[in-house]
């Protein structure tokens, strides 16, 4: 399917206004096919980026590209049951979740 | 995901953030999205669609439940338009249908046909865009709270 999503870059912009994500850990709940992780990734953060759909995860991973797989790690997880530690992210970022 | 299931996933999210650390909650904005049909700068209304908004209205309420538990403090609330451009009322239906799955939306068949109809072959450079507005709030963990 063609599908181009926020060629405008309003997104990109509205999280650019939140806070300077480099080198920030962020926890991406819901990340999908990875679309939002890369843009945050781009950003400058470490992602880690979960998603119950094993088949978007693996799409997700397929498409990461290379010069960015040691900042984005894709995850089957559930957000209701994170296997993380307690006080590990600097931020977490609900995509379409809730 | 139910009422329940967002609360909990909020405090999961909470216990995974430092002190200071932000939330972010993006997801759509309680606003119907509007489908155009758009060649270079001319854009052609098509029509407004009829979402349901259940899980949304839930969402909202998940969120002011841990914002009066004093999980996070909400800092903004930002809005901004989010546009998903497509080429043929074919790839609009599969994103439709991925949406009705989700019981996100009932059938929107007098759109589709409004689409065919509009975007006929002769008119091949014609884009489908669907754009709808995004809710981003951000909340920050208190300082000092574990």
């Amino acid at each position: 399917m063609a599908l181009v999503i926020d060629s405008a870059r309003n997104e990109v912009r509205a999280l650019e206004q939140v806070t300077n994500w480099r080198g920030k850990q962020v926890l991406e709940i819901g990340c999908g096919n990875g679309r939002l992780s890369l843009r945050l990734a781009r950003l400058g953060a470490y992602v880690q980026a979960v998603d119950p759909d094993a088949r978007q995860i693996r799409d997700a991973q397929e498409a990461l590209p290379k010069h960015l797989s040691r900042r984005v790690q894709y995850m089957v997880g559930n957000g209701e049951q994170l296997a993380f530690p307690s006080n590990r992210f600097d931020l977490v970022v609900f995509s379409w979740v809730l | 995901m139910a009422h329940e299931g967002m609360v909990h996933a909020l405090h999961e999210a909470h216990r995974v953030l430092k002190a200071d650390g932000l939330l972010l909650d993006l997801r759509p904005a309680l606003q119907h999205r509007r489908v155009s049909l758009v060649a270079g700068k001319q854009w052609q209304p098509v029509g407004v669609m009829r979402e349901k908004f259940i899980d949304d209205r839930a969402a909202n309420r998940a969120v002011a439940r841990v914002l009066r538990a004093g999980l996070f403090n909400c800092e903004a609330v930002r809005e901004f338009d989010l546009d998903r451009v497509m080429d043929t009322t074919a790839d609009f239906q599969a994103w439709l249908d991925d949406f009705i799955a989700r019981g996100k939306a009932p059938s929107h068949e007098w759109l589709i046909k409004r689409l065919e109809r509009l975007q006929r072959p002769r008119r091949p450079k014609l884009k489908i865009v669907v754009r709808g507005a995004i809710m981003m709030k951000v909340l920050r963990k208190p300082s000092g709270n574990h």
